[in-house]
């Protein structure tokens, strides 16, 4: 009896439990079983592309296949499905690692969410051969699923002029790469929904603009057996198919003009550097490129840690965005603004005048021009055009740093522009009260350096760029912009953005003129220093410089033999047209190239000239028959005709103490914590025998520009000796640091 | 030794008792027909692409063991069961050697060894074993009587209980916990049938507090702390893993709970009335294994919901009850012993399956009777309803 009842009991307890989980706890267990028979699979929305200003497509996505684990599927995962995986995708150690990790990660309530794995898996495999092994072993590989994703491609590869692809828009447009810990956090943090594994632009357009461009995924649901294996056939069985179809993101439509943006990099022939383009009246972004760049194909795909450790070791540093992210000293093309700011401060007037002899005293020192034997006597026109050292040593001297300063921070030099876009660094513009934060304070001569675009003047390339266009449209500072408008995948506007003003400074319009004649002799008149990169039918303006290096990275990095080209001249060029009514403004710099007008002032011209080609065939006048756009000089060293002999001075019998080491102009900064890099004797314009031998014969190309100008303003010929500008012009230079300044008495 | 079935005997042959398990067997080869074939919309559609289950055909092989099975049961009554008392002995000692003689050579079967190769047969010697620790206690104790005795003490329980645990030793270096334990509850059920001293139930309940606070201290207490285990250390590590998804079905779903936590959802999802025969998905799509074997009354759950899991605990509790009322009116002490072990043996069995499989007790690889697919289980179990139809047949027979 005892027994007979502890069996009634048992199977009382049991029918008791079975009531629990059947009748009260039912619901729950019913959900449960529907969602472990269920997978939700996620259809990833295209993203949006990023177009031209003519809607040509720089990025777009190609087809390809991710490789996904769903954990809950995924049994003996790390026994035996990775290392199956590893040897069918030749997977090293480290990716196994990863993989095992990120399965690791996986939370218990996200189980039955499939992680990506492994990107892009037909990347280095177009016969698709790995996918096909995959598919084939699929039974043994429970959990896994290689699913159909959209990858990056970017179109933006242009042909440099030795037809060698070139990345030059790519810092611009940015990469893509796997989001990490912050980015999922804070990208997330209004429910976006990113997933482990999922890709975020990672800098440029396609970080800023992300939200736009990502669109929303889209999700299905799919029955599926306990190894995660797709029952299609059963779809519809269990549920109502809930599917979320996936919105498309948005496209970017940018104001670069592609066919211009291929000028600027079939037209830049420098190993590094910059050049940007500027609508002068919007404020918009044409061109914009830096050299050397990164692949952002690759850098969207699985680079390898070899592969990103050559890229930062690399000297010539491919990830800095030099546009917006290394700053240079501006050398000559800092003189128009020093210009501007003496006529502004009334301490010069149109007819001031200057007589070169060589050299600029103060003190018992003299600062040298670039032109031993001296301009001889120059008015401001003259002064900008054969950009004369002396007179701007004058010029600062007299009008003192900052009065300069205020200038060039009113044309945004030396502060950020503002562009959003891209990270950029603010550049220096030196005043008194700058020097003054350092050991030794502000001496003089400081002036005489910031005048000549030296000393601690630091810019970057889009700053000059936009300081210009602001001369060109009479004062009007232009925040940087590359975004034009979002448009849905439609077409539809979805945003538009104007025009934003920095800030409108007044010019002086005859103040302005008089600056841009002298801008535009130095391209259009013999004995400017970028003479002979004129253009035919439009008249250019603008300002070689060629800049004392800053040093990029340090010296230790780079190779002995390397050093020689580290240590040259960068070459500047910014220039606008048409000088009487200018519409874009192009600066173009070359790192360590030698000299801005032969070096940088040609694709400044290119681009300039595409620029109007591109305009006319839009607008549907037909393009110059000639093809060959850049005015080329005729002959480099041409006979000299006889053109009236330059009345100027001879040299003064001092001049030659200009060559005395001991007498070299003194520049060393100021030995503040920015004193890092080596002392920095003044660079000086030197004008560039080969392109622009005063009084050689105009070439017929400009013909319609004005006449030269009056014979006793022309600089003295140069010597036939002074070969290479280079050596020539820097020998002095190559001094030892020299003595304390003194003040003048 | 006599085979000669007299009219009376016919009289008292179990109807009841024998149209139960009749019955369960056959709804379990029902049951395993859908849990194999799955007729339904979902097998229908599995088998067009190709994803019928490998166990296509193990209803016709059950089906058969069924019949093979009744036939087993008139052998076991057709003799006499004192025959049994005499080879008692032989048999206890048979099983045990090849029980013995598995533990050398082998089958390994999930890690565990519990088959053994015999020529084309393949069998489980502890199903053999248990049956013979039944005969080998009922044996003794029919042995060991002595009328007007107040109940066994410590001393005389030595005997009886070496006869039980040696096997049962032998049985857990397998290692197979869950035969173990049916070994230990049936030996234990039919000792306290034999009547114990109250302070020898006693002394079992102080055991059983004891075991409670090995498996608190060993399993429930945060193991990091580093404090010492009584019996942790000396189990395999996937026996504490059962135990421990047995403690917290929740913690691990993908892990070691998998089975329970599967189980359970089958169980619960079937309901009031079921998902209907072949519908199931949990068993349709896979997601609870061992589905045909220890886990067969879950798709038995799910396929048909509460109701019929109360009319097969009903037909259970039929049987049991029937055969323990064989045991109470046997005609000896040896019979009433071995009618009793047997009962106790298929209530052990089934409590401990049907509990594993709606989360009540761990995970032990405890096959549910006249249910689950399998020639060795299904045999024996009708071997033992073969005894019980005999030990009744013969209770007014001297």
């Amino acid at each position: 009896m005892v027994l007979g009842a502890c069996i009634a009991v048992g199977l009382l307890a049991l029918a008791v439990r079975l009531y629990r989980l059947q009748i009260t706890r039912g619901d729950e267990f019913v959900q449960k079983s529907v969602a472990n028979a269920l997978k939700e699979v996620r259809i990833p929305a295209d993203r949006g592309m990023i177009l031209d200003a003519r809607k040509d497509v720089l990025v777009d996505n190609r087809p390809s296949f991710d490789l996904q684990i769903t954990p809950a599927f995924c049994l003996h995962c790390k026994e035996e499905v990775i290392p199956q995986l590893a040897s069918y995708l030749g997977w090293d150690a480290t990716q196994v690692l990863k993989a095992e990790a990120q399965l690791k990660a996986v939370k218990r309530e996200a189980i039955f969410q499939p992680v990506t794995v492994w990107i892009d898996l037909t990347k280095d495999d177009p016969e698709r051969v790995k996918l096909d092994t995959l598919n084939a072993h699929k039974m043994d590989l429970p959990g896994v699923d290689v699913v159909q994703a959209p990858h990056r491609n970017y179109r933006t590869i242009f042909l440099d002029h030795d037809g060698k692809p070139s990345n030059g828009l790519a810092p611009l447009i940015g990469y893509m790469q796997e989001i990490n810990e912050s980015e999922f956090d804070h990208l997330n943090a209004d429910g976006a929904g990113y997933q482990l594994g999922d890709y975020v632009g990672r800098i440029g357009i396609e970080k800023a603009f992300e939200s736009s461009l990502r669109g929303e995924d889209g999700k299905r649901e799919e029955v599926v057996d306990a190894r995660g294996e797709p029952l299609p056939m059963l779809n519809g069985l269990l549920v109502a198919s809930s599917t979320v179809e996936p919105v498309p993101g948005h496209n970017v439509i940018l104001s670069i003009d592609a066919r211009l943006q291929e000028e600027a990099e079939h037209a830049f022939k420098g190993t590094a550097g910059a050049v940007v383009a500027v609508d002068v009246h919007t404020g918009f972004i044409k061109a914009m490129m830096s050299r050397p760049a990164f692949d952002p194909n690759l850098m969207t795909g699985r680079v390898s840690r070899a592969q990103l450790e050559a890229m930062s070791k690399d000297p010539l540093l491919p990830m800095i965005f030099r546009a917006v992210q290394q700053q240079y000293a501006p050398g000559s093309t800092f003189k128009p603004i020093a210009m501007l700011a003496a006529l502004r401060s009334g301490q010069y007037t149109e007819h001031s005048t200057y007589t070169c002899t060589g050299g600029y005293r103060l003190g018992n020192r003299t600062w040298r021009c670039f032109v031993d034997r001296g301009h001889g006597h120059l008015d401001i026109k003259h002064a900008i055009q054969a950009s004369c050292d002396a007179f701007f040593y004058h010029l600062g001297d007299v009008v003192g740093l900052d009065v300069m300063a205020n200038m060039a921070l009113d044309l945004g030099l030396g502060q950020p522009t503002g562009i959003g876009v891209v990270q950029e660094v603010p550049g220096i513009m030196p005043t008194v009260a700058y020097y003054d934060r350092v050991a030794g304070g502000y001496q003089r001569y400081m002036a005489l350096n910031s005048a000549i675009g030296q000393g601690d003047d630091n810019v970057t390339p889009i700053q000059l760029v936009y300081a210009y266009a602001t001369i060109a449209n009479g004062g009007t500072l232009y925040q940087p912009q590359v975004v034009q408008r979002v448009e849905s995948q439609d077409g539809e506007v979805l945003e538009t953005f104007a025009p934003k003003v920095v800030r409108k400074i007044d010019l002086d319009p005859d103040q302005r003129k008089l600056v841009i004649e002298g801008l535009a002799a130095v391209v259009n008149e013999p004995g400017g220093t970028a003479y002979g990169h004129g253009l035919k039918k439009i008249k250019m303006a603008g300002k070689t410089g060629t800049a004392q290096v800053k040093r990029i990275g340090t010296e230790h990095h780079v190779k002995k033999d390397t050093l020689s080209y580290f240590e040259r001249d960068n070459a500047w060029f910014v220039g606008f047209a048409p000088a009487e009514d200018p519409e874009i403004a192009v600066v173009a710099l070359t790192e360590h190239a030698g000299f801005g007008g032969t070096e940088s002032a040609p694709v400044v011209a290119a681009v300039i000239q595409k620029y109007f080609d591109l305009k006319d065939e839009d607008s549907g006048v037909t393009a110059t028959a000639d093809a060959s756009h850049v005015a080329r000089p005729v002959a480099p060293h041409a006979p000299v005709p006889d053109v009236p002999k330059p009345t100027a001075p001879p040299p003064a019998p001092h001049q030659g103490s200009a060559h005395d080491p001991s007498d070299a102009p003194r520049s060393g900064p100021p030995t503040d914590s920015s004193a890092a890099k080596p002392p920095e004797p003044p660079a000086e314009e030197v004008a560039d025998p080969a392109t622009a031998p005063p009084g050689s014969v105009p070439p017929p190309e400009t013909a319609e520009v004005p006449p030269p100008p009056p014979a006793k303003t022309l600089p003295p010929p140069s010597e036939p000796e002074r070969a290479g500008p280079e050596e020539g012009e820097r020998k002095p230079m190559a001094t030892p640091p020299p003595p304390p300044p003194e003040e003048a008495h | 030794m006599q085979l000669r079935i007299e009219r009376r005997m016919i009289a008292h042959v179990p109807w009841v008792m024998l149209f139960a398990a009749v019955a369960i067997a056959s709804l379990g080869v029902w049951n395993l027909a859908s849990a194999s074939h799955h007729a339904g919309k979902i097998g229908e559609l599995l088998q067009e692409s190709g994803h019928a289950t490998a166990h296509g055909s193990a209803w016709t092989g059950q089906a058969a063991f069924v019949l093979v099975g009744l036939a087993v049961i008139v052998v076991a009554a057709l003799f006499d069961y004192k025959l049994l008392y005499r080879i008692a002995v032989p048999f206890y000692a048979l099983a045990f050697a090849a029980e013995l003689a598995l533990k050398i050579a082998g089958h390994r079967a999930k890690g565990a060894e519990s088959w053994l190769q015999l020529g084309p047969v393949r069998f489980q010697p502890s199903e053999f074993v248990k049956i013979g620790i039944v005969l080998m206690l009922a044996a003794f104790f029919h042995d060991d009587y002595r009328p007007n005795d107040p109940g066994y003490g410590f001393l005389r329980l030595i005997r009886p209980v070496l006869i039980a645990l040696v096997p049962a030793a032998l049985i857990l270096s397998q290692p197979d916990l869950g035969s173990t334990m049916m070994i230990v509850f049936t030996a234990t059920t039919v000792i306290l049938f034999a009547r114990v001293r109250w302070w020898v139930i006693a002394s079992m309940l102080v055991g059983m507090a004891a075991l409670s606070g090995v498996i608190w201290n060993d399993y429930i207490r945060d193991p990091t702390d580093g404090h010492r285990t009584v019996v942790r250390q000396l189990l395999k590590k996937h026996q504490s893993r059962r135990i421990e998804s047995w403690l917290n079905p929740d913690a691990d779903v993908k892990g070691a709970a998998y089975h329970a936590a599967q189980s359970m959802i089958a169980v619960g999802s079937g309901e009031l009335t079921g998902k209907g025969w072949g519908q199931g998905t949990q068993t349709g799509l896979s997601f609870l294994p061992e589905q045909h074997t220890d886990f067969i009354f879950s798709v038995w759950a799910e396929e048909h919901g509460f109701v019929l899991c109360m009319l097969l605990l009903f037909l259970y509790g039929v049987l049991l009850l029937s055969s323990l009322t064989i045991g109470i009116t046997a005609r000896d002490r040896f019979g009433a012993f071995v009618a009793v072990g047997v009962t106790s043996m298929i209530f052990w069995q089934v409590f401990d399956n049907i509990g594993m499989v709606i989360g009540l007790l761990p995970v032990t690889g405890i096959t549910l009777p006249l249910m689950s697919y399998g020639g060795s289980s299904m045999l024996s179990v009708f071997a033992s309803i073969g005894l019980l139809v005999n030990i009744s047949m013969r209770r007014h027979v001297f």
